[in-house]
């Protein structure tokens, strides 16, 4: 318990730690707003096709902010100081004082955790009351089942990203690749029209929790079933990589 | 301070270009770069040939993989000038290089030397692949057009480079600038296709038309001429704010 106390102080005193938060609470009220906007007319008149993702869409391409909150966590300790200060590694620090390295890794992953659904409920509450405000009583309702899986679909983004990173120990790397990867032109996208195992990807099947694709393919809970065994077996290797890598290295 | 002399200037390019030689993660970018190309440009191909044959031209499906490619050489941009500042770099550059307006922009040319060929190669690898894959299936080019394709697809993947040098040097850290650029270029930028007429002249809009094969169906706004034009311009303004900044502040 307070080796997680420890993290989420070490969280939320991280440089870059406000991007993430700025981004996640407002990234996915304005993609909303701007979708809302664009068919706003189409709604009116009854014609939308796609009613039953608005709002929703802003949750599904907006989750960047817990992106970096993941990847900062891991990134952050392995960054080393300017030689002027000893070129030192927080990492080395930490792992002096929390002597187990599976509850080191348990107590960041908790704290990656609890602030990404933190995060997902504000992100939420931005997202719901920009949605009414541009569309007015045209707003479709918006379900507790499907939120549910907006806020686990944030929570295992969160963590792939963290997994990710412990085994990159760099962040450029997953930043760039799971940034490109939520957003209209994503990899996944291009690889399900090549292969249909594309669409148990982490990301397309995560959607599948709380948004109705055209062509659906997974029920929304075995969808968030597959993007949590993503998410264990990655943390697994992550966890076996943590335990045996020479940290200096 | 008196203004260093034209073999000084030499010099200074000669150190830049070093510098931006010896970093390691410029090399392991630009073959991850090229790699990724060759995979998406594999992709790409293998949805076209699924298509109806001979009505895609060759140079659409190989510069389809333009979109993500770029995000490699976002990365390179970023890394030549965020990786002054990690660490205490800069402050022995400018021990030797005390001026600083000739030290950025000096950069930026150096830059500009490693990347442009470096663009075309991969760019004109992603077509060629496409070209041995479909040659029969697909509409077959002229070779001047191909040409002119991948001159504008190295000037705007150049353009995009430097215009990433430049907020790299005004965030000065890696995370920030590269969770900005990528966010406008792969999520703001396709986010605002419902508004085309503010949004063709956006730094990669304008920047695209520079090897976007014209397309009937489509009506091309801006010539290549002008997206050049309009895409150069960015990219200056933002050098120019980043070295006003660069003189400005502490480093």
């Amino acid at each position: 318990m307070r080796a997680f106390n420890a993290e989420l102080s070490k969280l939320f005193s991280l440089p870059g730690i406000w991007l993430a938060f700025l981004i996640g609470a407002f990234a996915p009220a304005v993609i909303a707003a701007l979708d809302s906007i664009a068919q706003k007319e189409e709604i009116i008149a009854g014609l939308s096709t796609r009613l039953s993702e608005v709002g929703y869409i802003g949750l599904g391409l907006g989750v960047q902010g817990v992106i970096i909150l993941g990847v900062l966590a891991v990134s952050s300790e392995y960054l080393a100081e300017s030689s002027e200060s000893g070129g030192g590694q927080q990492i080395t620090t930490s792992l002096t004082v929390v002597s187990s390295r599976i509850h080191f890794l348990l107590a960041k992953a908790g704290a990656v955790t609890v602030i990404s659904i933190l995060l997902s409920v504000v992100a939420i509450m931005t997202t719901v009351s920009a949605t009414h405000l541009v569309l007015g009583e045209y707003t479709p309702a918006f379900e507790w089942p499907k939120l549910l899986g907006a806020v686990c679909y944030w929570a295992f983004t969160a963590l792939l990203a963290f997994g990710i990173t412990v085994l990159t120990k760099h962040g450029m790397i997953p930043l760039a690749v799971l940034i490109i990867n939520t957003s209209f032109v994503s990899f996944s996208f291009l690889l399900s029209k090549v292969t249909k195992l594309a669409l148990y990807l982490p990301d397309r099947a995560g959607f599948e929790m709380f948004m109705f694709l055209s062509n659906r393919f997974l029920t929304p809970f075995k969808g968030g079933l597959v993007m949590f065994a993503w998410v264990v077996v990655l943390f697994i290797a992550a966890a076996i990589v943590f335990h045996r890598r020479d940290v200096a290295s | 301070m008196s203004f260093p002399s034209s073999k000084k200037i030499t010099r200074i390019l000669g150190a830049e270009l070093d510098k931006l030689v010896t970093l390691p993660s410029i090399w392991i970018t630009l073959t991850g770069t090229f790699i990724l190309n060759l995979l998406l440009a594999a992709s790409f191909t293998s949805v076209g040939l699924q298509g109806t044959a001979g009505t895609q031209s060759i140079l659409s499906i190989g510069l389809a993989s333009m979109r993500y490619l770029q995000a490699g050489f976002i990365i390179l941009g970023i890394l030549a000038t965020c990786s002054e500042y990690n660490g205490g770099q800069i402050r022995t550059t400018l021990t030797t290089i005390p001026w600083r307006g000739i030290q950025l922009s000096t950069k930026h040319f150096a830059l500009a030397i490693i990347i442009i060929p470096a663009a075309f190669i991969i760019a004109a690898s992603g077509v060629l692949y496409t070209f041995t894959m479909m040659k029969d299936t697909a509409v077959v080019i002229e070779i001047d057009t191909m040409i002119k394709t991948l001159l504008g697809a190295t000037g705007y993947l150049t353009c995009t480079t430097l215009l990433s040098a430049a907020i790299g040097a005004l965030f000065r850290r890696t995370t920030p600038a590269l969770v900005v650029l990528l966010g406008y270029y792969f999520v703001v930028s396709p986010l605002t296709r419902d508004f085309p007429t503010i949004r063709k002249y956006f730094p990669d809009t304008a920047g695209s038309y520079m090897y976007m094969p014209p397309s009937p169906n489509e009506i091309n706004v801006l010539t290549p001429m002008q997206g050049t034009g309009i895409s150069m311009l960015w990219t200056l303004i933002f050098i120019t704010v980043a070295i006003v900044l660069f003189r400005k502040r502490d480093a």
